[in-house]
């Protein structure tokens, strides 16, 4: 059936992509060089979605400034759910603005209008509710799911077990009914999840559909996910600059010299400026109003908006959070290493670094792989960093 | 100012088209509303208050017919009460007028009128003219011919817009008082502002001064002063109906302020080249090398007039910023090597277009510096820079402003060097500045500072050449929207009188950015306020280390010595929100002000 509403969940941090969401969440981290949840808006309006309601938490005026008050031409009601008490509590939030069967969709995955649509086609109103599902390897590491035939049988968050092979995409169908069961679920730890409400509905014997869906579904749950995930929307050239060349993705309004060199895949937002004799990509993702200077080397990495990289200077397998600068000559080699997030400890990720808000990176310093930089941190002239640097410190020499 | 919508088109949609632009133009402050629809009959309802009162007073009635006029009225002359609002209608309530402007002659027209045996029911300038067009229709005329008749016998500055009883067609006409044409399908518009409509249609026509429009069932004529047929060209307006809508901020003005990132990337946007090291402004090509630059402005545009001036003196070009409205009539000597650069975030200051007027009488060429693109500043004047800000609803200008700021750095790059930034030194900072604005908007404390200070008896703002327009338009902003009493200084200027009023319970906010000889003297003038006991909150980039001075510190990031009163003036566009959001003012609305002042 066809839906006009959909509640989008963009309250959450995302606390395990610390630095990157010290001031916004996770929505609006960058899927190549624009933000997660334009990709997810996007599909809903292209799937006909016109009445868009956004559950705004952590950093709100963020998420509120980046979409305003339409999303192309459509209109955006903001729900504020001040305590992030889980995704049923977030749901809960939009209770009062919806009379009839809805979407339900995170905010911080990277979905297809053809996702949406498969979804809302199979949902029908006897339906307690209608999830997108995702075939993947990897599903192990989010919400798992088991269906039988089209009815979902079983939906479990992270399960410690390689068998499942179907993951929920994040994209549900749901009667109004299910707030009243959102709020007869129990909580765990004092949080209220929508899963949990869904999977008291498949054990109370209703009819909970699960439909396959195909087509790129993409997120990231640690920072260096990112490079990931631009990776696969260039891949697919899922991006919205036209195509200069096969692969090349340019915006009219950045500029590129003559003697630079773009390296396919890659995509330059708007404002850009790319020096004589820079190499830029592959894989990469420059955000607007960026600079790569003159002879600078930018290899699979995504810069966010604002930053800039300086003449000479090398980045390679780096996530920059908005308005980082990279000195002159300083280099981000690049390469794998272990990464430290809180206790536990990443072997052989590929990562040169992850630097957050406005961190510096001075000229001629030098940032080992793995290197976490915090927000206005700040790696001087000359200087070595490695590890973790927090925020607003500094290494020196 | 006033606000005007009118509507011709579906007898049935008349009056919602007529309540919702009203309710568009709310922001542009008001303290009456009313309206009128027409076709055989007329119905006019106009109530002193909010537009709820007016709502109110049209719920129980089915008002319908294909057309329309209504307006929010701001008090110029005569308090605001039911009487005094619009429309203003003849003795038989045959004919409607809505009016923004001043009509200056109407004391000798209303005695001749009265002495014709006219009862007036208001004490308003516009009642005026329903009774004129009145006599006139009573000697003969045709609706149409009676409109201009009575327009003709006006001095001063209008927009009309006209309805009769028993015609199916709105007249309107203006002079000297913006008024644009919205052309939808089987319907039209007229309004003084474009968000009125723009619910509607985004295709509008921009009326020049006395020309008069025809509105009726089959489309939109437009006239000059003689009658003669007007080609007038029909421009898309980009803006968004919407982007009028809060989108979840408890107010427009904390909206725009978190809104400056964007808005200032999109002013550089095109306009500082990196890789050519040069400042390029399209609309600036055909400028010469002018003698002399003189600005003209009011209100925050005149503090953005006040920083031009002095980049554009430190470059070795003459400049200096004049109050439109004392320029208008003490104007300084000027000729036609002078460039007189108008700022006028709507293009529509009345004030500010006298000024423009009068110096391009005189041989200047003239400037605009303005958001609104289509505006009378902008089409009146020799040359035009957008400083591409997109809509502001608060009445408090933020955006717009720092925006401005940037605007004039370009013109100043642009006058001085030919744009030419080889070392990239501006480049790079203007570059710079969105994300800066976003660390000031990430890290501020303003909403804890101003907490300390609720009690005070009154607010001062320090500042030194560059940060002095940003002490000024600190303290505007806080008056204008806490209602609590604050004043801009110049630092060097305390101790030549304004250091009596300070004393333990008026706090100083000094604005200290970079460390050359300006900051290092502010520095002194705090020693001078803290001496006297005076709690002290310093704006600056830490170069002068003049935090160990103050008992807060409001941080900015460190940047060009030009840009950094840019992101001081961030952090005092904070702490005047948060002190008026804490004492529950009117922010978006505040007290006797409207966003444009189209009246002299």
């Amino acid at each position: 059936m066809r839906l006009d509403s959909a509640v989008v969940l963009a309250a959450g941090e995302g606390t395990r992509l610390r630095p990157l969401t010290k001031h916004r969440p996770k929505p609006l981290l960058p899927a190549a060089n624009r933000p997660i949840l334009s990709y997810v808006l996007d599909a809903l309006v292209d799937a006909g979605v016109d009445d868009l309601h956004l559950v705004v938490g952590y950093q709100r005026d963020r998420v509120q400034e980046y979409v305003g008050p339409t999303y192309r031409g459509r209109t955006v009601t903001y729900h504020v759910q001040e305590k992030q008490l889980g995704t049923g509590h977030a749901v809960l939030q939009a209770r009062d603005a919806i009379d009839a069967d809805f979407l339900v969709v995170n905010g911080d995955e990277v979905v297809t209008a053809g996702m949406v649509e498969a979804v809302m086609d199979a949902h029908s109103a006897t339906d307690a509710a209608t999830l997108g599902v995702v075939e993947s390897d990897r599903a192990a590491e989010y919400g798992a799911v088991s269906l039988d035939g089209d009815r979902i049988v079983e939906l479990v968050e992270r399960p410690d077990d390689d068998s499942y092979r179907l993951l929920n995409a994040g994209i549900y169908a749901c009667g109004p009914s299910l707030f009243a069961d959102i709020e007869s679920t129990g909580r765990r730890a004092g949080e209220l999840y929508l899963t949990d409400a869904i999977a008291d509905q498949i054990r109370g014997g209703n009819a909970v559909r699960g439909v396959r869906i195909e087509g790129l579904w993409s997120t990231a749950t640690y920072p260096w996910d990112l490079l990931t995930v631009a990776r696969d929307l260039l891949a697919i050239g899922h991006v919205d600059e036209p195509e200069r060349s096969r692969g090349v993705y340019v915006d009219e309004t950045a500029s590129v010299h003559d003697d630079a060199t773009l390296r396919a895949p890659v995509v330059v937002g708007p404002d850009a400026a790319i020096g004589p004799s820079a190499v830029v990509g592959p894989d990469t993702a420059l955000g607007r109003n960026t600079t790569v200077d003159a002879g600078a080397v930018v290899e699979a990495s995504v810069l966010d908006i604002d930053t800039r990289v300086g003449a000479n200077a090398t980045v390679v397998d780096a996530v920059t959070g908005q308005g980082v600068t990279v000195g002159p000559g300083a280099a981000i080699p690049g390469g794998e290493a272990d990464v430290r997030v809180g206790t536990t400890v990443h072997e052989g990720r590929r990562l040169g670094c992850i630097a957050a808000d406005r961190a510096t990176v001075e000229g001629a310093a030098t940032v080992a792989p793995g290197t976490l930089i915090g927000p206005d941190a700040r790696v001087a002239t000359g200087a070595y960093a490695d590890g973790v640097v927090p925020e607003s410190a500094e290494v020196r020499r | 100012m006033c606000g005007i919508i009118g509507y011709v088109g579906d007898a049935d949609e008349t009056l919602s088209v007529l309540l919702d632009g009203l309710s568009n133009l709310e922001y542009r402050g008001y303290d009456s509303a009313g309206v009128a629809v027409g076709g055989d009959g007329l119905r006019v309802e106009k109530r002193a208050g909010q537009l709820d009162a007016l709502e109110a007073a049209l719920h129980d009635a089915t008002v319908s017919g294909p057309v329309g006029i209504a307006h929010t009225r701001w008090s110029t002359h005569g308090p605001p009460t039911d009487d005094n609002a619009h429309p203003h209608t003849d003795e038989r309530g045959r004919v409607a007028v809505v009016h923004n402007g001043i009509i200056e002659n109407y004391r000798e027209l209303r005695d001749e009128l009265e002495r014709a045996g006219v009862t007036f029911a208001s004490e308003t300038d516009t009642e005026v003219v329903p009774h004129l067009i009145a006599r006139e229709l009573r000697g003969g005329l045709a609706p149409e011919a009676a409109v201009r008749a009575a327009a003709d016998r006006l001095d001063g500055s209008y927009a009309l817009a006209v309805v009769v009883a028993g015609t199916d067609a709105l007249f309107a006409v203006r002079h000297d008082s913006p008024l644009v044409l919205g052309v939808g399908e089987g319907e039209s518009f007229v309004a003084s502002d474009v968000p009125a409509f723009l619910q509607r249609t985004r295709d509008v026509v921009y009326l020049d001064d006395d020309e008069f429009v025809r509105l009726d069932a089959d489309g939109w004529t437009v006239t000059d002063a003689d009658g003669a047929a007007v080609e007038k060209e029909v421009r898309t307006v980009e803006w968004e109906a919407e982007q009028t809508g809060k989108s979840g901020y408890d107010h427009y003005m904390l909206k725009e302020i978190h809104e400056q990132p964007v808005s200032l990337r999109q002013c550089i946007s095109g306009r500082v080249d990196e890789l050519d090291g040069r400042i390029t402004v399209e609309e600036l090509d055909d400028v010469g090398a002018p003698e002399t630059v003189q600005f003209v402005a009011c209100g925050t545009s005149y503090h953005a007039a006040l920083y031009g001036a002095r980049l554009l003196r430190a470059a070795g070009i003459p400049a200096n910023a004049y109050y439109a409205h004392e320029y208008a009539t003490a104007p300084a000597p000027v000729s036609g090597a002078d460039l007189v650069v108008g700022v006028t975030q709507s293009g529509e200051t009345a004030d500010t277009l006298s000024a423009l007027r009068e110096a391009g009488g005189r041989g200047a060429e003239t400037l605009a510096l303005t958001n609104v693109v289509g505006s009378t500043a902008a089409r009146e004047s020799d040359h035009v820079v957008y400083i591409r800000a997109g809509p502001e609803i608060g009445v408090a200008a933020t955006k717009t402003f720092s925006s401005q700021l940037v605007g004039v750095n370009l013109l100043t790059a642009r006058l001085a060097g030919r744009g030419v930034d080889r070392r990239r030194d501006l480049i790079d900072e203007l570059r710079g500045v969105p994300s800066d604005v976003q660390a000031v908007l990430d890290g501020s404390t303003a909403a804890a500072v101003v907490e300390e200070f609720v009690d005070a008896a009154a607010f001062f703002f320090l500042g030194r050449g560059l940060d002095y327009p940003v002490a000024l338009e600190g303290a505007l902003k806080f008056k204008e929207i806490t209602y609590e009493h604050a004043e801009g200084f110049a630092a060097g200027e305390l101790k030549h009188g304004p250091l009596a009023l300070v004393t333990s319970n008026t706090p100083v906010f000094a604005v200290i950015t970079g460390d050359g000889e300006a900051a290092r003297k502010t520095l002194g003038n705090v020693k001078e306020v803290e001496a006297r006991d005076a709690p002290v909150v310093v704006v600056t980039d830490g170069a002068a280390e003049a935090g160990r001075y103050a008992d807060h510190v409001l941080e900015i990031p460190r940047t060009d010595e030009r840009l950094a009163p840019l992101l001081a003036n961030v952090q005092l566009q904070l702490v005047a929100y948060h002190m008026a959001a804490r004492l529950e003012r009117a922010i978006d609305k505040p007290r006797n002000l409207a966003k444009s002042v189209t009246v002299e």
